[in-house]
C-alpha cells in the first residue's frame, strides 16, 4: 500500500469511486429510459474508478499497470464524452460523469486522472530505481 | 431540511475543511481535536438522517431513494474519511479529511436542494 500523498489520492478515488456508484446506481434505477447512453457512460466511469481505487490500494505491480490503464480510460472518457456531449447535445439530455469535460462535478473528473497518471508514474519511476 | 440545522451543517463541515487543509499546510498529522471534529460533523450527518425519517412525511415528490442515498453517501464519505485521518500519521490525514470535507459540502447543498 502506499503511505503520505499516494494514500490520500487513493482516498480521494474511494470518495469520487462511492459518490459516482451512488449516484449511477440511482439514475438506472429510476431514471435510465429518459437517457440511456449518458446513464450507462455514468455507470461505466464509476466501475472505473471503483477499480481504479481498488488497484491504487493494492499497490503491486499488476495492480499498478491496471491503475495506470484505469487512469488512462477516465480521462480519455471525459475528453471524448465531454466533446460528444457538445456535437451530440441530444445524447446527452441529462448529464453523465463525463459530459462537459466534468464541469457538473468541479472538473474533478478531468483532474483527477491526470494527478493519478503523475503519482503512478513517479512512484514507478522510483520502484525501478530502487 | 430545517433552515437552523442546515446552517449548522454547512458551518461544521466549513469549520472542518479549512481545519483540515490548515493541518495539512502546517505538515501535522490529524490531532485528537480534528479526529473529534470529525466525529461530531458525522453525528451531526446523523441527526440530519433521523430528522429526515422523522419529518419525511410532511415532504411533497421528494424522492425517498434520492435524499436518502445522498445522506447515506456523505454519511459513509465522512465515516471512511475519518478512519483513514486516523490511521494515517501523516499531513495527508487532515488532507484526506479535507477532500471528504469539500465533497460532504456539496452533498449538503444537493440535500437541501431535493427537499425542497
Amino acid at each position: 500500500m502506499h503511505t503520505g500523498p499516494g494514500r490520500a489520492l487513493t482516498a480521494v478515488y474511494g470518495v469520487f469511486a462511492l459518490s459516482a456508484t451512488a449516484r449511477a446506481g440511482y439514475q438506472l434505477i429510476r431514471e435510465f429510459d429518459v437517457a440511456p447512453i449518458a446513464y450507462s457512460l455514468s455507470a461505466l466511469a464509476a466501475v472505473i474508478y471503483i477499480l481504479a481505487t481498488v488497484c491504487l490500494v493494492i499497490g503491486n505491480r499488476v495492480s499498478h499497470r491496471i491503475a495506470v490503464a484505469a487512469c488512462a480510460i477516465e480521462f480519455l472518457g471525459v475528453i471524448v464524452v465531454g466533446i460528444l456531449s457538445h456535437t451530440h447535445p441530444e445524447d446527452f439530455a441529462r448529464p453523465s460523469v463525463w459530459s462537459n469535460f466534468g464541469s457538473g462535478y468541479g472538473y474533478i473528473p478531468l483532474l483527477l486522472p491526470l494527478i493519478g497518471l503523475w503519482w503512478l508514474l513517479r512512484v514507478g519511476r522510483r520502484a525501478s530505481r530502487g | 431540511m430545517f433552515t437552523v440545522f442546515t446552517i449548522v451543517l454547512y458551518a461544521a463541515t466549513g469549520i472542518l475543511t479549512l481545519w483540515s487543509i490548515v493541518e495539512t499546510i502546517r505538515n501535522r498529522p490529524a490531532g485528537k481535536a480534528l479526529l473529534g471534529g470529525a466525529a461530531l460533523l458525522l453525528l451531526l450527518l446523523i441527526v440530519q438522517l433521523i430528522i429526515s425519517i422523522a419529518t419525511f412525511g410532511s415532504t411533497h415528490d421528494v424522492d425517498p431513494l434520492l435524499y436518502f442515498g445522498y445522506i447515506i453517501t456523505a454519511i459513509m464519505v465522512m465515516a471512511l474519511a475519518g478512519f483513514w485521518a486516523f490511521a494515517e500519521l501523516s499531513r495527508w490525514g487532515p488532507g484526506v479529511l479535507a477532500a471528504a470535507g469539500l465533497t460532504v459540502i456539496v452533498m449538503i447543498e444537493r440535500l437541501d436542494q431535493i427537499w425542497q
